[in-house]
């Protein structure tokens, strides 16, 4: 038995490119596989910590007029029965850069059993409550601080700014980044004096808010495990193509081992090994190749994680405020899972190889190639697999365009799955079909028939390669068009809502004086101001019978002024009448709603909304629906002036248009020596446009990378495949090379063929490409974001998906090609002899 | 004395509360800490001498104080109900051990009080219990929790201890107005009461200073037993006027116990003929060879105290229960030869378990003479470290 399986391993000893490129197919598919898997799991250990904390999952107060709480409103609203607590929120920076939020809690009156285990275990309360009090702190956090672990414990990091923190104490269940402390600690800290950033209660304990407050309900935020979903889907969806991609050069690699090992299997046979024993031999093969791949894909993929984490960390800090430490933290399971997934693809993809060894014909001597007799029928199912597949995306569009926006995301990434798979099956028919066409039409030239035949006759593996390159360059085009089409809306639409010169964020108390202030200004043209709440909608009537919905759905309403330089600019997707009539509308009091809540509540303009606001229900129709990208929730547009008066929205932020010519320097410190402002209290507009269009280019990073190495590794795949049977070719060459055909003219012919084949799977995966994007930007994202983005088609994408195509099969046909320019005749023969 | 409940490890035991899942760590100093070493703070000896109406207030240099009431009640159709009230203090900090950089400053949120408070409401089977807990500094009089002298409030969020008396003469305790709500599973609970002494503040033990150990470690136990009772018990949701006898105690200390005393049992009875009785006995200690502790007040109908010496009395367990994975003593015999006095105390529903941060024992019981179970009164029976 052993001797069997030296003699099936020796193959590989004399063909060491199959051994690599089996290895290579299942490392680089297990390595993007697990490298995906290790981010996402890294990811949901500190969405989990994030929820565990008190802050999110409690019931928060604030002053509706937006100054802040402090401690007599607590004791007040202690003394009049209400189990609230005291809540202190504050950045620090840490000595490396990283913020820090620091949290002040009175663990005496924080809801809830486990609020206080949240911040670590049974460390004595005193320890918490009095000088020189505690920092709870994860392990995560520790780097930031510059504190090594094993000496972390009663550490006092000092920050850059000479202030100590408490001593440290570690508590893994905390988020990343966060420092937990008693509030008294914490306010002596941030020098908060009295003031508070919210007190807490546990959810449902107060019926309603009390005088002067706004109540959030805990139910009401949106977890980040929830909002950051879709992006992690996103990553798996392609790392899963990444998998399969791989997992194509391994079938490729396991066909070509077998097909020439196929005389050695007889052999075997005749010699007694029973066929049950061949095949488990294989299958242990199989096994021993599958774990050195995977293990050292998995590995690899650790290391990718690494490299792309901190980029998902802020990403998803930025887009949703989701804390992600940007060290991995790995849980068991995830390594076997790891292996599981590779092991798994690998036995899939060698399932059609055992399968055939199993019933391999003794008696089938000398039919060196013994399948490819039944390829026209395999041909023949492909198709109709094909069609099968069409048929169930078909269903999915059907299914999903009877859905209610913004859900469907799993079915709409199917949907996309469904049209690469389907796409990819009817490659190699289409292929067939081609070729037979070409070799009609080429009539009389023994060369160029002799070239398209031997096209068919390497077709069946050929078509395995073709078709992991259809999939990646389609998928690459389909992303990069979406990234891109992304790209410019955004940063159209950022242009358009930031009409401002200056971006002012006064403290509520003193905005009324600013406002007044600078309204005397010669240099201030216009001031917009803007202000934020959130509320509830009630219900909506579309005015029809029947036509009135009880929704009850939080949502934020936002206030700006309409003034001269927004209205021509704001950007509208939908109205009524027109944008002027929508703008006068808007002007008298209706409001504009944005796209996501548009698309997730099915509302449209002339439907009329029901909100709560601090005096009891109040009717707003709807003028318009406006693009509101980036923002994870339902929105509505009021003018500023009826925000403040009908919704007690406290004041936000200012836009600041400038006179012509207007000195903004000096504008700029004529308010600073009037008033007392922080520091990021004022911004200009090219600040903000800059931080806005680095947080998209982060975004999109880790997108971009992924995409960028599954088509690597399809190149790969193909390279691979097709160097591994370079040896093969040169034996079918030689007898035209002896029939008087130059070397440099067979050269050329096989770089045509490839380069043909290439070619039309590069000019299909164009309108599939393209078909990829329209699923990404009007089924998944609206699914994902709850927003519809413009189709964007970019030529110099086109061009270089095409150019990839070519440039990767003319490499691969042309080394090939040079040892066949360096082979003496001699050895040609002779190989042909030996076959 | 009184029920030393736990003021102390409050602190110890707070963050036991909080660490689901984890090995609480041992604490040897006697019951709730109360044995730990009192460095540092005033210490209750005996001549320390008592001035009222300041001493009804708050002593932030004892370790520990409570403000404890409880009452039998019945409703108008003569159902019986118990209630108990009670907020402990715990200083965080010794005020003379403590390096000056340590030392709490008065800060927004600065604390070097702790605060705990417990209500119960208990009728027939049910027994419905709340805890609070509050930080203040004993430089701030307006805290979320705190005990003022004059006027003479207990305060911890909405529940409230207040005195009633107007004439600067009349000890501020004689007149009470106690009002605590709280809400378990949507249902209110909790009690709005007038409560009027009959009688004076009685003085236990060496003037008010009460021996807790043979080696002299003791508090200063002050009580007034002697409470009509007057209001409203609300009890799942339903309000009914009550009448009835109350009892407080007062009592501050900074070591209570010795660390190797376990636990104590504590008896307080209204007897039928108007006198009260107090009893109390600390297990695990090593005096008299008998490991335990004994101590009781006779108090006469006029407000007389007649201290009663360990080997006068005996309090012996006759039956338990089983109970949140202990056997709680819930009758036993009390004897007092010397008085003539041989009772059966019983408490009618064995389920009088606080499940609060520190757990315990505290309930209604009826007391009967054990030879002809004519019954001779009614008080509250409490039951620590089992």
């Amino acid at each position: 038995m052993l001797t069997a399986l030296a003699t099936l391993l020796s193959h590989y000893r004399r063909h060491p490119g199959q051994l690599a490129m089996l290895l290579l197919g299942l490392w680089v598919a297990s390595a993007l596989w697990s490298g995906v898997q290790a981010i996402n799991a890294s990811a949901r250990d500190s969405y989990a910590r994030a929820e565990a904390l008190f802050s999110t999952g409690l019931d928060g107060l604030e002053r509706r007029d937006g100054e802040p709480l402090t401690r007599d409103d607590f004791l007040r609203l202690r003394r009049e029965g209400l189990a609230v607590s005291p809540l202190l929120e504050g950045e620090l920076e840490a000595p490396d850069g990283t913020r820090l939020t620091v949290i002040g809690i009175d663990p005496l009156t924080l809801p809830g059993d486990s609020a206080f285990a949240t911040g670590g275990g049974a460390v004595a309360l005193s320890g918490f409550l009095t000088p020189p009090w505690q920092t709870r702190v994860s392990p995560d956090t520790l780097p930031a601080l510059g504190v090594a672990s094993h000496e972390a414990e009663d550490t006092k990091p000092q920050l850059d700014d000479g202030r100590k923190l408490p001593p440290l104490s570690l508590a893994p269940a905390l988020p990343p980044d966060t420092l937990v402390m008693d509030i008294a600690a914490a306010a002596a800290l941030l020098g908060s004096g009295e003031t508070l950033s919210r007190l807490v209660t546990a959810p449902g304990a107060l019926a309603a808010a009390p005088r002067g407050l706004v109540l959030t309900r805990a139910d009401t935020l949106a977890s980040p495990g929830q909002l950051t979903e879709s992006f992690h889907l996103n990553l798996t969806a392609l790392a899963l193509l990444a998998l399969v991609v791989g997992l194509f050069i391994v079938q490729a690699a396991l066909g070509l081992a077998l097909e020439q090992r196929l005389g050695m299997l007889r052999t075997l046979r005749a010699l007694g090994v029973s066929g049950r024993a061949l095949v488990g031999l294989l299958a242990l093969e199989m096994l021993v190749l599958g774990l050195v791949g995977a293990l050292a894909g998995i590995a690899s993929g650790i290391w990718l994680a690494r490299a792309l984490l901190p980029d998902v960390a802020a990403t998803l800090g930025s887009l949703y405020g989701a804390g992600v430490g940007s060290d991995l933290s790995l849980p068991w399971h995830y390594w076997l899972g790891g292996l599981g997934v590779s092991l798994g693809g690998l036995l899939l993809a060698g399932s059609g190889v055992l399968w055939r060894a199993a019933r391999l014909s003794v008696l089938g001597l000398g039919q060196a190639q013994a399948w490819r007799a039944g390829y026209y029928r395999q041909l023949g199912s492909m198709s109709l697999a094909g069609g099968l597949c069409v048929l169930i995306g078909i269903a999915l569009w059907g299914w999903l365009s009877r859905q209610p926006a913004g859900e469907g995301l799993v079915a709409g990434f199917a949907l996309v799955a469904m049209l690469l798979l389907a796409s990819a099956l009817w490659l190699p028919p289409l292929l067939a079909l081609m070729l037979a066409g070409l070799g009609r039409l080429t009539g009389r030239k023994p060369l160029a028939q002799w070239a398209l035949a031997d096209v068919q006759l390497q077709l069946p593996r050929l078509a395995l390669a073709m078709m992991a390159l259809l999939v990646a360059l389609s998928t690459n085009l389909g992303v990069s068009s979406m990234v891109g089409g992304f790209r410019l809306t955004f940063l159209d639409w950022l242009d358009q809502r930031l009409v401002a010169d200056l971006y002012l964020r006064p403290p509520p108390a003193q905005f009324e004086a600013i406002d007044t202030w600078l309204s005397a200004r010669p240099e201030v043209d216009e001031r917009l101001a803007t202000r934020r709440t959130d509320t509830t909608l009630v219900s909506v009537d579309t005015g029809q019978e029947g036509g009135s919905r009880t929704l009850d759905v939080p949502i934020g309403v936002y206030g700006i002024t309409p003034g001269e330089r927004l209205r021509p600019s704001w950007p509208l997707l939908e109205t009524l009448t027109g944008r002027e009539a929508a703008w006068s509308a808007f002007v008298k009091g209706e409001a504009f709603i944005n796209e996501q809540l548009a698309i997730g509540q099915g509302i449209s303009p002339g439907d009329r909304l029901t909100l709560t606001t601090p005096d009891g229900p109040a009717s707003l129709d709807v003028a318009a629906v406006y693009p509101d990208y980036g923002n994870p929730r339902g929105e509505v547009l009021l003018a500023t002036p009826w925000l403040a008066k009908r919704f007690r929205a406290p004041p936000g932020s200012m836009g600041i248009v400038l006179a012509e010519n207007a000195d903004e320097a000096a504008l700029r410190q004529a308010l600073a020596a009037r008033f007392d402002l922080g520091r990021d209290a004022l911004r200009d507009q090219r600040e903000v446009k800059q931080i806005a269009t680095g947080i998209f280019e982060r975004t999109f990073t880790i997108t971009r990378a992924l995409n960028a190495l599954t088509l690597g590794v399809a190149a790969l795949a193909l390279l691979a495949s097709l160097l591994a049977q370079a040896r093969q070719r040169r034996r079918q060459l030689a007898p035209l090379w002896a029939l008087g055909v130059r070397r440099s003219r067979l050269i050329r012919v096989q770089l045509a063929q490839l380069g043909g084949v290439a070619l039309i799977t590069g000019t299909l995966a164009i309108p599939l490409g393209i078909a990829i994007t329209w699923g990404l930007v009007a089924v998944i994202n609206v699914a994902a974001f709850g927003w519809r983005l413009p189709l964007h088609v970019f030529p110099g994408e086109v061009v270089l998906t095409l150019a990839t195509a070519v440039t990767v099969a003319l490499l691969a046909a042309a080394l090939p090609a040079i040892t066949l320019w360096r082979t003496p005749p001699r050895a040609l023969l002779a190989e042909e002899e030996a076959s | 004395m009184r029920r030393l409940i736990m003021g102390l490890a409050l602190l110890t035991i707070l963050a036991l509360a909080g660490c689901e899942g984890e090995t609480p760590t041992t604490d040897t100093a006697g019951f709730a800490g109360l044995g730990a070493d009192g460095k540092g703070f005033a210490q209750a000896l005996p001549g320390t001498p008592l001035r009222f109406p300041e001493d009804h207030g708050a002593h932030p240099d004892y370790r520990i104080e409570w403000w404890y009431l409880t009452a039998n009640l019945e409703d108008e159709a003569g159902e019986p109900m118990g209630l108990q009230w009670t907020l402990f203090r715990q200083a965080l900090s010794p005020p003379k051990e403590t390096p000056p950089d340590e030392r709490p400053a008065p800060g927004p949120w600065v604390a070097d009080q702790l605060w705990m408070a417990h209500l119960a409401v208990s009728r027939g089977e049910r027994h419905a219990v709340a805890e609070r807990f509050a930080r203040s500094h004993s430089r701030d009089d307006g805290g979320q929790a705190g005990v003022t002298s004059a006027p003479f409030q207990a305060w911890i969020d909405d529940w409230r201890l207040e005195s009633r008396v107007t004439e600067a003469q009349r000890d501020p305790l004689s007149r009470l107005e106690l009002e605590a709500m709280a809400e378990a599973d949507g249902d209110a609970f909790g009690y709005r009461l007038n409560l009027t002494a009959e009688g004076p503040l009685v003085r236990h033990g060496e003037d008010g200073f009460s021996q807790k150990t043979a080696d002299g470690q003791g508090s200063m136990y002050v009580s007034q037993p002697f409470y009509r009772v007057a209001g409203e018990v609300t009890l799942d949701g339903e309000t009914r006027s009550v009448s009835g006898r109350a009892w407080l105690d007062r009592e501050w200390s900074s070591q209570m116990l010795e660390p190797w005393q376990t636990g104590w049992d504590w008896v307080s009875l209204h007897l039928a003929d108007g006198r009260k009785l107090m009893a109390y006995r600390l297990r695990g200690g090593r005096d008299e060879g008998r490991g335990n502790y004994l101590f009781a007040n006779l108090i006469g109908p006029e407000g007389d105290s007649t201290p009663i010496g360990g080997a006068e009395i005996s309090l012996t367990p006759l039956e338990t229960t089983r109970m949140a994975d202990r056997d709680m003593p819930t009758r036993w015999r009390l004897e007092v030869p010397s008085h003539d006095l041989d009772l059966e105390v019983e408490a009618p529903h064995a389920n009088r378990w606080m499940d609060t941060a520190v757990p315990y024992w505290e309930g209604e019981v009826i007391a009967r003479d054990r030879e002809s179970k004519v019954r001779l009164g009614v008080g509250y029976l409490e039951m620590t470290g089992y």
